[in-house]
């Protein structure tokens, strides 16, 4: 197990590593300069040449890449360019929207498809209905699916409001902002986790213990629960692991669509303005991210099924 | 003097009557400033919200685009227009509370005309030879030589004074002597302002707290406007929105002027638009009304040269290449370009700018009627400003200059369009040299002309100006002659 984990996490380091190198390799193949993305238009060519000093640009890329790297094991992840903050602090302030909206999303995937998996498997009529509607749900893409529903639910019935966030200090005014976009990930999302869910049921279902409990008078519905929901749910976990990294990105749109300050809306404006800094501690984060959900994906499998060995 | 401070007051008394007070005003802005200082960045968001609300200069605009008073009470120019006394208004204060004097002005105009100080347009002020307090409420300029634009640069976002001394900070925490202090800059959300109560104009403003809110997304903001998180899109509303807006009766759209020309930039030193002949086949092969019909359902107004109509000095150019696509394939075939061997190049759009982007889509297909194939690309803004703007590594290009009176750009033979005119450069000198406004009338007249002339570009349209809002705000400016969205008179009527 200890062997595993420091495996794992040395994967991890050397996979950030590489996301990073490559964003700012990247970067600078990319036309555009943050110079002017800050001047505007009209700036004179001596402002440009001040403001290029001021941050640094005017020294060789493998040097800015250096000094990124040392500064970045000294966990220091520099200044943003455009905001002139210090990255960890802007990403301090954008990451607890972003993993509350994905993880209300995510839960919330996971909440609406299982009981309908089961619904589904259990009424053969209800099979039908909830497939189409899952499948249509799937096919609609996500900006378009919240727009609709801000319209249905913000502005012609207003339940709830349609963008910004107040920030958490108020935690029942920040759910309240939050949960349309989460409601629009959650739907987009909940239709492959019923289709995966019924898929491994169905699966399951036809195994030989089931039909043992069956032929020992369990009632159907405590048979779907009680034999099926565990051994179904395993691959249920591995999908929700690639959906914790999806989310992750699919959240920039819906943050996008309800204007919410995440770390989404925050890399569409550190790419636009060229910001080098925000964009790589943005990269490092997303990836850190996803390699900590796969890693406790694996670690639950663990748990729920002794016969994964950490070879 | 008795009487008047009754009359004053009884002025006011009535305004107070008429104009309900306080309130928080919640708009919506289409993009985040990367800073908060106008001499700190071009961008025009830091205007938008802070120019003369928190902001103010010597002079400003207003809403007619006159240059009236702000932290000058008056001023007067010499004969030679090379002596400028301003007397400055007395009992002002900073939002800081430290007063407004003549060693406030000089620190700001020495620093602007300091190249290596990093202001963003120190040729805006190149001619200032010296500035002096010659008493803590006068300040004499005096210039190397006469410059016609000189007040009109006075009036610029780039010339609103701070506190002495206080340049860094201001970049976050911009402090001025406007109607609104600057509270809170929430990053990728708003600015939020707040009423100053130190104003000099008694009884300003009205409200009592301003919220920019920072919306990219224009369903976000209709979505938001209708939902009532904001009561204002202070600009940018797309024509269909504004027609939906406008038969609902809980809001209203105000349409108005602006400084944008919507321009059709064409590489003047590179093949094909090196060919005068070339560029004025483009001019007669795009219908203008068209356009503005069928793009922009109605709202825009065409114009022939590179200035707006609500601009001092505009000559109508709209009809100088009328729309004639014989004349336009005739002039196409002297430059050697015909069914056989058909006009190619590849039409640069920026992606985050809808309007153009949809003109431009409806530019090439009236050029395609003609037998002219352009070849669409749409860039990302930052490749677009590095690419086009800086490197002039385009063909054909769509933007809109929002600046205010900019004709100057048209002198600089490194700008995009690479517009190599020594007759122009001279007209311009001479336009800028010129101490009588009338004469130089004439010759910013006459620069129009050659521009039309020389077909440099085409001119679409002066941008629309369309703001939509909740019925109940009074007050907002019907036009947008700079770039501020001013909310010092504006009320709520509930």
């Amino acid at each position: 197990m200890r062997s595993f984990l420091l495996r794992r996490v040395l994967l991890a380091l050397a996979t950030l590593w590489l996301a990073s190198t490559l964003v700012f390799a990247f970067l600078l193949l990319l036309p555009g300069d943050p110079v002017q993305a800050i001047l505007g238009l009209e700036a004179s060519p001596a402002a440009r040449q001040a403001l290029e000093r001021a941050l640094g640009l005017d020294r060789p890329p493998w040097e800015r890449y250096a000094d990124w790297l040392t500064r970045t094991l000294r966990l220091d992840l520099g200044e943003s360019i455009r905001y002139g903050k210090p990255v960890g602090e802007l990403l301090g302030e954008r990451i607890p929207l972003t993993l509350g909206l994905v993880f209300l999303g995510l839960g919330g995937a996971l909440f609406l498809a299982l009981p309908l998996a089961l619904l589904a498997l259990r009424f053969p009529l209800c099979d039908l209905a909830l497939s189409g509607l899952m499948a249509f749900l799937q096919s609609v893409p996500t900006f378009f699916l919240g727009v609709v529903l801000l319209y249905a639910l913000a502005v012609h019935l207003p339940l709830f409001p349609a963008s910004g966030f107040p920030g958490f200090s108020h935690p029942w005014e920040a759910l309240r902002h939050l949960s349309l976009p989460a409601l629009t990930l959650t739907l987009s999302r909940a239709a492959i986790l019923f289709r995966m869910a019924r898929g491994s049921l169905l699966e399951v279902m036809g195994q030989d213990y089931i039909r043992t409990a069956r032929a020992k008078g369990v009632p159907e519905t405590w048979v779907l629960i009680k034999h099926a929901l565990k051994p179904a749910s395993l691959p249920l976990i591995t999908v929700l692991g690639l959906e914790g990294g999806f989310l992750l990105t699919g959240a920039v749109v819906v943050e996008v669509v309800f204007a919410l300050p995440g770390m989404g809306s925050l890399a569409l404006t550190a790419l636009e303005a060229r910001d080098y800094p925000l964009l790589q501690g943005l990269v490092l984060v997303m990836a850190a991210l996803i390699v900590l959900f796969n890693l406790l994906v694996d670690l639950l499998y663990g748990l729920l099924d002794p016969r994964v060995a950490y070879a | 003097m008795k009487k008047r401070l009754a009359w004053f007051l009884l002025l006011g008394l009535s305004f107070a009557l008429a104009q309900p007070k306080g309130g928080e005003l919640r708009v919506a802005i289409l993009a985040e400033p990367p800073v908060l200082d106008p001499t700190a960045s071009t961008s025009q968001e830091i205007p938008r919200m802070l120019y003369d609300n928190v902001l103010q200069g010597l002079v400003k605009l207003n809403e007619k685009g006159e240059i009236v008073p702000a932290l000058a009470e008056r001023w007067q120019g010499s004969p030679s227009s090379l002596t400028w006394t301003f007397h400055l208004r007395r009992g002002v204060r900073f939002h800081n509370g430290a007063p407004f004097t003549a060693e406030d002005v000089v620190f700001k105009f020495n620093r602007a005309r300091d190249p290596k100080s990093g202001h963003t347009h120190p040729e805006y002020y190149q001619d200032i030879q010296s500035v002096e307090a010659k008493d803590p409420y006068t300040v004499v300029f005096r210039l190397r030589q006469p410059n016609q634009d000189f007040l009109f640069n006075l009036a610029r976002p780039d010339s609103v004074i701070g506190p002495k001394g206080r340049v860094e900070e201001q970049k976050t925490q911009p402090i001025g002597t406007g109607p609104f202090r600057f509270v809170a800059w929430e990053r990728g959300v708003g600015v939020r302002l707040e009423r100053f109560e130190g104003y000099y104009e008694p009884g300003l403003p009205y409200l009592d707290r301003v919220f920019f809110r920072f919306l990219p997304d224009p369903n976000a903001q209709l979505a938001a406007l209708r939902a009532g998180d904001i009561q204002v899109i202070g600009l940018g509303v797309s024509p269909e929105n504004a027609l939906v807006l406008q038969r609902d009766p809980n809001f209203k759209v105000i349409t108005g002027f602006t400084t944008t020309e919507i321009t059709v930039g064409m590489n003047n030193s590179r093949p094909p638009f090196n060919d005068i002949r070339v560029r004025r086949a483009i001019q007669h092969a795009v219908d203008k009304k068209a356009l503005v019909e069928g793009v922009m359902l109605g709202f825009g107004t065409p114009i022939g040269s590179h200035r707006s109509p609500g601009e001092s000095c505009y000559e109508d150019l709209s009809g100088y290449y009328p729309y004639d696509p014989a004349k336009a394939r005739a002039l196409l075939q002297e430059a050697g370009y015909g069914p056989n061997n058909p006009l190619r190049f590849t039409f640069t759009l920026a992606a985050p700018y809808p309007y153009e982007r949809r003109l431009g889509e409806a530019i090439a297909a009236q050029l395609s009627q003609i037998g002219v194939q352009a070849r669409l690309e749409v860039v990302e803004w930052a490749t677009w400003l590095s690419r086009v703007f800086r490197g002039a590594d385009y063909q054909m290009t769509i933007i809109g200059h929002s600046e205010p009176h900019d004709i100057g750009i048209y002198a600089n033979p490194n700008y995009y369009f690479r517009y190599d005119s020594p007759r122009f450069r001279d007209l311009y000198t001479r336009y800028l040299r010129t101490p009588d406004p009338k004469r130089a009338c004439e010759i910013m007249k006459e620069m129009q002309r050659l521009l039309a002339q020389d077909a440099v570009n085409l001119w679409v349209m002066n941008a629309p100006y369309i703001a939509a809002m909740r019925k109940e705000v009074m007050g907002w400016w019907q036009n947008q002659p700079t770039p501020s969205l001013n909310v010092t008179r504006v009320y709520l009527n509930r």
